[in-house]
């Protein structure tokens, strides 16, 4: 294998995480909030997390989190109100549905299995 | 600096130009609410970066238009089929697109074209004649072919704001064109041009033919209507009113009783259908009139 290929594969791999966990991660960040946000304050919070350990996290794209949220919107497991602000264009501020709450409850569980198997498997337990 | 933003709509508008409207305005609200906050709030605590860097930063940060749009056409991809009922055209069962209706902003556009267009048709019935004529009769003066220069030029401007009126109220897009695609041509050659244009004669047809079409869409709006009313409110007409259902001279035949709900019923079917019709008719309209106004 080239070393381009594996440059390539990784990113192909992380962009396929990625897509895969936006939805996880913006409902925990929103479910976590005490207030409803607006997209911008969501993606700092992300992009914050992501630089607070010894190794850089993931980097979300925060155009492409912006779909996600009104996916989730429409869905249900998210609602919003557009309120105007100081200076600039309305904002849309997103807070989490009861039917949301139980939507990242089950995904959390999923999620937590998924990373332990995960964990085992790379690091060679024997005990599974 | 708002110059970057506005740029980077618009690239954003053009990577998506395939997409759904409702996508495209969805991603411009939140690119510009995105774009605009982070330059904002970047602005308050960096220090010496100028505007552009800034600005190039947060677009970085956001993603090329590019990509953007790839994410808003995943998702609407993988969400389509889930949530297909928002008035995507061909989804849902028999029923629920029959009753659908109801909710279709694009039917009730539809209702309000057919109503609105008698008026329009008059007007451009009556321009169109008067203008013809007093074209023809000025025609020996020496003002005649300035005068129709003027009167071609009005149509195409009626034209142009018919094919507005029909592209708001029924989705149908109508390509704006210029009136004039040489601007450095003199007078005489751009009248030439405009007396030679098919699209002008077609217009004139067109500005001619809606007053008749536009009584036709009229008079059955409003009679499917009427009718539509006289059955669903027959209890009070009968009731309240005393009106019989039919009259033939002395001889008055009143509904029975159990046949109320009955007549309610079909006269609330009749309205859907109505819309329906409606809805369609425009939609054949807006093609007749794309091919008459603009090709």
């Amino acid at each position: 294998m080239q070393l381009q290929d594996v440059e390539a594969a990784a990113r192909k791999f992380e962009r396929e995480i990625k897509s895969g966990t936006a939805a996880l991660v913006l409902l925990g960040v929103i479910s976590s909030a005490r207030q409803p946000m607006y997209g911008y304050q969501i993606t700092r919070i992300i992009d914050e997390r992501a630089h607070a350990g010894d190794e850089p996290g993931p980097r979300f794209k925060q155009g492409a989190l912006y779909p996600v949220l009104r996916s989730l919107e429409r869905s249900g497991a998210l609602e919003s109100s557009v309120e105007p602000s100081v200076a600039g264009p309305p904002r849309r501020y997103y807070s989490i549905t009861s039917a949301g709450e139980e939507v990242l409850g089950r995904w959390t569980l999923i999620w937590d299995a998924t990373r332990d198997l995960v964990d085992d498997i790379l690091k060679g337990n024997d005990d599974v | 600096m708002s110059d970057m933003i506005d740029r980077y709509l618009e690239s954003l508008r053009l990577a998506l130009r395939d997409a759904d409207p409702a996508t495209v305005r969805d991603a411009l609200a939140d690119a510009e609410e995105h774009l605009r906050s982070a330059i904002e709030s970047a602005a308050g605590q960096s220090s010496g970066a100028s505007e552009e860097e800034l600005a190039a930063m947060v677009v970085e940060e956001y993603g090329t238009p590019a990509e953007v749009a790839q994410a808003y056409r995943t998702i609407e991809q993988h969400t389509a089929p889930a949530f297909a009922g928002q008035g995507r055209p061909g989804s849902g069962s028999a029923a629920r697109r029959f009753f659908g209706i109801l909710g279709e902003p694009r039917a009730y556009a539809a209702l309000l074209y057919c109503l609105f267009s008698l008026v329009t048709g008059i007007v451009y019935f009556t321009w169109a004649v008067t203008g013809l004529s007093l074209s023809a009769g000025f025609a020996v003066m020496i003002f005649g072919i300035p005068f129709f220069g003027l009167f071609l030029l009005s149509v195409r401007g009626l034209a142009l704001v018919e094919g507005r009126i029909i592209e708001a109220l029924s989705g149908v897009r109508m390509p704006r064109r210029p009136i004039f695609e040489r601007r450095d041509a003199g007078a005489w050659r751009r009248f030439v041009a405009l007396v030679g244009d098919r699209r002008t004669w077609l217009s004139i047809a067109y500005l001619v033919l809606q007053m008749p079409l536009g009584i036709l869409y009229f008079t059955l709006t409003v009679t499917f209507f009427a009718v539509s009313a006289s059955f669903i409110l027959r209890p009070v007409l009968e009731y309240w009113f005393g009106l019989p259902f039919m009259q033939f001279g002395v001889t008055t035949y009143w509904t029975p009783t159990w046949f109320m709900p009955v007549i309610m019923v079909i006269g609330l079917l009749l309205l859907i259908i109505t819309m329906h019709l409606a809805k369609m008719a425009v939609r054949l309209h807006a093609r007749y009139a794309k091919f008459m106004l603009v090709r």
